[in-house]
């Protein structure tokens, strides 16, 4: 790689034990340099850093701060986040940590998210929504359109449109298709499911 | 955008695109053509270099598809060309990918719990695809090919009638669709979310032949839906009007 470009953890967090964990953790990722931060606005000690960066913090701290988190590093190359969960995340996501995530699937996660800074594609928008999951594991159940409309209290073109969007974010469009992607994405469990029922 | 024409080099053409092989067979020429011309090959192989150069054009130009041109070539020949298609598929190219599918399926290292559910998926597909191409043999194509003798007086319109009196042209564009899909959704699968425990070169092999089905099958039922279809219905048409 010519212009090869620093690769920089910031985590953030109240808690001593997540802060050394993850810092220890994270030193088998791809990331050069690993920050750790007890309060948000410390982080403006570290405007000056370039490269591609990755911010992880609970999904509310980033919530709240995301302006200012972007204001603070417009200068950078890269800038993305990852939400850091306590408990199991509701949403099923690549780039969400949990507090039980092993400590592989961390820098798993982290390496994937500097890959596809790398590549600069928009991988960050082919994370499903929650209702898109919904929709996507009563498709696996083998419900038509109606009745997934009938079940989630919702009009028919609602269930049409999520099914699109399912479908443009995973390259997925079969229901067959799509259950075999819920099941190696393990958002549904195989057991559940008749396999040998595909159609 | 430069047609191929009767008078290019064969060999230059597949140098060009080498895609094109498997469509040349089904038209009807083997290998070893030498410096020849297409019109030089067509003449000695009996085939209508007409219709010889339209069908590889519209094979390697995805954007270039003359529908007046195409309803006017022969049905004879068309539903020939789309029967020897099926050939292709039936006798090679599905057998082919069923080999190295099971090959790439048992490479995998450990635990492989999702090689089942990969094969049951791609065994239901090739039962849609073979069922189709069933149907349009034993439904379908004859109607087509007995409405058009009819048309020329070779046949009795009466005796045609009674022949396919509780016939219903099928719309198979659904069916199109949904192949199509599916094909689609089985190259996603294994480039994007199959864990990385299975040999990559069979992998690759293996997604080579998928993409040239699917390439070759989009441009198969493009020429059902879009040149076959509105031909039966020319053709119902003429009938309808001699009458
Ligand atoms: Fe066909
Ligand atoms: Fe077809």
């Amino acid at each position: 790689m010519s212009n090869y470009s620093n690769k920089i953890v910031i985590i953030i967090h109240t808690s001593e034990i997540v802060l050394k964990g993850m810092s220890e953790i994270l030193e088998g990722s791809l990331a050069d340099e690993i920050v750790a931060l007890r309060r948000i606005d410390e982080i403006i000690n570290y405007s000056e850093l370039k490269g591609d960066l990755i911010i992880i913090a609970s999904s509310s701290e980033l919530g709240k701060n995301l302006p200012f988190l972007e204001q603070v590093f417009q200068n950078s190359t890269n800038l993305k986040f990852v939400s850091f969960y306590t408990e199991q995340p509701e949403t099923y996501s690549d780039v969400a940590i949990s507090l039980n995530d092993a400590p592989s699937l961390i820098c798993y996660k982290i390496n994937e998210v500097f890959n596809s800074a790398i590549l600069g594609d928009d991988e960050a928008d082919s994370e499903l929504t929650r209702r898109e999951l919904e929709v996507l594991q009563l498709i696996t159940r083998g419900l038509s359109n109606k009745e997934i409309a009938d079940h989630l209290y919702v009009s028919i073109h609602t269930v049409i449109s999520h099914r699109k969007n399912i479908s443009e974010k995973t390259g997925i469009k079969s229901a067959s298709g799509l259950t075999m992607y819920a099941i190696l994405k393990k958002i549904v469990d195989v057991n559940e499911i008749n396999t040998s029922d595909l159609v | 955008m430069e047609l191929f024409n009767e008078n290019n080099k064969l060999a230059a053409v597949i140098h060009k695109d080498h895609s094109l092989l498997p469509v040349i067979n089904r038209l009807g020429v083997r290998l070893g053509f030498g410096d020849k011309t297409i019109r030089n090959i067509c003449d000695e192989n009996g085939i209508d270099p007409a219709f010889f150069v339209e069908i590889i054009n519209v094979f390697h130009y995805e954007s270039y598809f003359p529908e007046q041109k195409l309803m006017n070539l022969s049905v004879v020949y068309v539903v020939d060309y789309l029967i020897k298609t099926h050939e292709y598929y039936r006798n090679y190219l599905i057998p082919e990918i069923d080999r190295l599918l099971h090959l790439f399926l048992e490479s995998c290292e450990g635990q492989c719990p999702e090689s089942e559910m990969i094969l049951n998926f791609y065994e239901r597909l090739q039962e849609e695809c073979l069922a189709h191409f069933k149907t349009e043999e034993e439904e379908e194509f004859p109607f087509i090919l007995a409405l058009n003798q009819v048309l020329k007086g070779n046949t009795d319109s009466n005796e045609f009638k009674d022949q396919f009196s509780a016939f219903k042209m099928r719309n198979f564009e659904e069916d199109h669709g949904n192949i199509d899909d599916k094909m689609f959704d089985l190259e996603n699968i294994i480039i994007k979310y199959l864990p990385p425990s299975y040999n990559q070169n069979i992998g690759n092999s293996l997604l080579s032949n998928l993409f040239m089905f699917e390439k070759d099958l989009k441009n198969h039922s493009r020429i059902e839906d879009n040149i076959l279809l509105p031909k039966v219905d020319q053709l119902i048409k003429t009938l309808a009007g001699h009458e």
